[in-house]
């Protein structure tokens, strides 16, 4: 029987930094060539950045359903491919044999052209010139404490390590439902059609195992990524979030209490008719800012705007401090080793 | 054709094993007569996750109302042959989501007795054969309750399955005295069916199944 899934003894947490996020996608790449290159894996990002505001992956992410309300599950669905977007081909021949003629764009598997993909709404943004902008959003999967997934399996194929929160999906007991995948209202749940499971994103446990940091952590170059145990009150994501509280969860409305926060984007205020700065007018709505990190967000963007001023006056902020990270190391808690120096690279056994 | 509650069904003896029976328009079965089963959704309140229960409620499930049974020993291996209406048959699983059309047979483990509608318990659990559309080979399962089900590797049970003018045929086959559920000639064992259309998103404990055993006889 599925049961409600009990608290671990110690959790893993990260804090992604949207204030330094280049919309590099190192990354996704980083995620993509160790664990998702193998045939069935081909359309699938673990690790995935968006432009928002924007549809994310899939198209419309937020969109589906799933997670709790007043503690009860909210059905959700499964969004098709297309929707997450296919790993697409391209016609190389054509190309070089045209003088130049045709195009070179990508190409679904069936020929026709993308609908939808990967940051799909690549530097769109919202709000309109002169006070357009945008952000990067970071998503992988959140080891949520209330994990819906998780809850959701009639066949318990989706287990909680004790040691450090990681959810992962026994692929042995998958029978490729997809329930966990309809239920995760942040759709980071993918389908392996070729062997019929579901996979998603393993925190690198592997490498957490060796004492090497995440992929996505350690090959991010603007020093955005933050991990450690929750219950380290020295580490980053303690700090972060619960001394600082300028770390807060993506859409808290979905009930899942997940794992993965973010320092909310700090925008310089609107323009006014006259071209100058409206100090009263945030340039990104605190409407749609509530809505994806909740009601903490004012008060997070206040703390990080004074803390700033410190800074800049050549005062200390241990908060400024943290998120710049001079030191490098200090992003990744205990996980400091590099992985170059094993006898063997981490992979799963 | 038996119309009604059933309670039995015997396996008929036909020679010799044969691959042709492994088709299920195979000529062999010509001659087999086919009883029909009734079929009911599953309860939803019995789900074993929240999640499920949810998210069908209100939705209908488990609508196909009957299927054919026929049941053949040949050689000295069983041949169980399910048929059911299928309009809108899903052949393989293609997107994420979509979900093939499937079908299983379910024995008690030791041939004698289990709870059907929990799929068995600690002391007694149940075993299946199971189908799933656009796979070759079956899985057979084990269970002790719901959510419980595990495969077992390297097993006997192989599978023919067609798709022609609107119904699935498919076609169990397992040697009566290999590793499984005891089958033997001139004894009886209870079988259940369970019937998922992949139209209607049908799968795990969502489905159409006999609500009751049925008494499978097998020839000597």
């Amino acid at each position: 029987m599925a049961t409600v899934s009990s608290r671990p003894a110690r959790q893993l947490a990260m804090v992604f930094d949207l204030n330094k996020c280049l919309g590099c996608q190192s990354c996704s790449i980083a995620c993509k060539t160790l664990w998702t290159d193998a045939p069935g894996m081909e359309s699938m990002w673990w690790n995935i950045v968006n432009t928002m505001p924007g549809g994310g992956t899939p198209k419309n992410v937020f969109s589906h359903g799933g997670g709790y309300k007043n503690g009860e599950p909210v059905p959700g669905t499964f969004p098709p491919l297309r929707e997450f977007g296919e790993a697409w081909g391209f016609d190389h021949e054509a190309t070089f044999s045209s003088g130049g003629k045709a195009a070179f764009h990508p190409l679904e598997r069936d020929g026709s052209s993308p609908e939808w993909g990967p940051n799909w709404d690549e530097d769109m943004g919202g709000g309109q010139y002169p006070n357009s902008y945008f952000f990067y959003l970071q998503q992988i999967c959140a080891n949520c404490s209330k994990p819906a997934c998780l809850e959701a399996c009639p066949r318990t194929a989706l287990y909680r390590r004790e040691e450090d929160g990681i959810i992962l999906i026994d692929e042995e007991r998958c029978h490729g439902y997809r329930f966990c995948a309809e239920a995760c209202p942040y759709k980071r749940i993918y389908f392996n059609p070729g062997r019929a499971v579901a996979q998603k994103c393993i925190a690198c446990y592997p490498r957490l195992e060796a004492g090497v940091a995440p992929a996505c952590v350690r090959q991010c170059p603007g020093r955005v990524r933050h991990v450690d145990y929750m219950d380290n009150r020295e580490g980053h994501p303690y700090k972060l979030v619960h001394e600082w509280k300028v770390a807060l969860p993506l859409r808290p409305d979905f009930g899942t209490e997940p794992n993965v926060f973010y320092v909310p984007p700090l925008a310089p205020p609107a323009f006014n008719e006259a071209g100058e700065f409206d100090e009263t007018k945030p340039r990104i709505p605190d409407e749609y800012l509530r809505e994806m990190f909740g009601p903490g967000v004012e008060k997070a963007l206040e703390t990080i705007q004074v803390e700033r001023e410190k800074a800049a006056r050549g005062e200390p902020s241990e908060l400024i401090d943290i998120l710049i990270a001079r030191d490098w190391n200090d992003l990744l808690g205990p996980f400091t080793t590099n992985p170059a120096e094993l006898d063997r690279p981490p992979r799963v056994s | 054709m038996t119309a009604g509650t059933l309670t039995s069904v015997t396996a008929e003896r036909l020679g010799e094993a044969s691959p042709q029976l492994l088709a299920p328009a195979g000529t062999p079965w010509e001659k087999v007569s086919e009883t029909t089963v009734s079929l009911a959704p599953t309860p939803l309140d019995a789900q074993p996750s929240a999640y499920v229960r949810t998210s069908w409620a209100g939705r209908p499930h488990g609508a196909l109302a009957n299927v054919g049974l026929s049941a053949v020993v040949a050689g000295d291996a069983l041949y169980v042959r399910l048929r059911w209406a299928a309009p809108e048959p899903r052949q393989a699983i293609t997107d994420n989501d979509t979900y093939a059309d499937a079908c299983a047979v379910l024995f008690p483990l030791d041939g004698k007795s289990a709870e059907l509608a929990t799929m068995g318990d600690e002391q007694s659990p149940v075993q299946a054969w199971h189908w799933r559309a656009g796979t070759a080979l079956p899985f057979v399962i084990t269970a002790t309750g719901l959510g419980t089900v595990s495969r077992v590797p390297n097993h006997p049970v192989s599978v023919g399955a067609a798709w022609d003018s609107g119904s699935w045929s498919v076609v169990f086959k397992r040697g009566l005295g290999e590793q499984g559920v005891p089958l033997a000639a001139g004894a009886s064992v209870p079988l259940g069916i369970a019937v998922w259309s992949g139209s209607n998103s049908e799968r795990a404990g969502i489905k159409a199944h006999t609500p009751a055993w049925i008494t499978l006889k097998l020839p000597k």
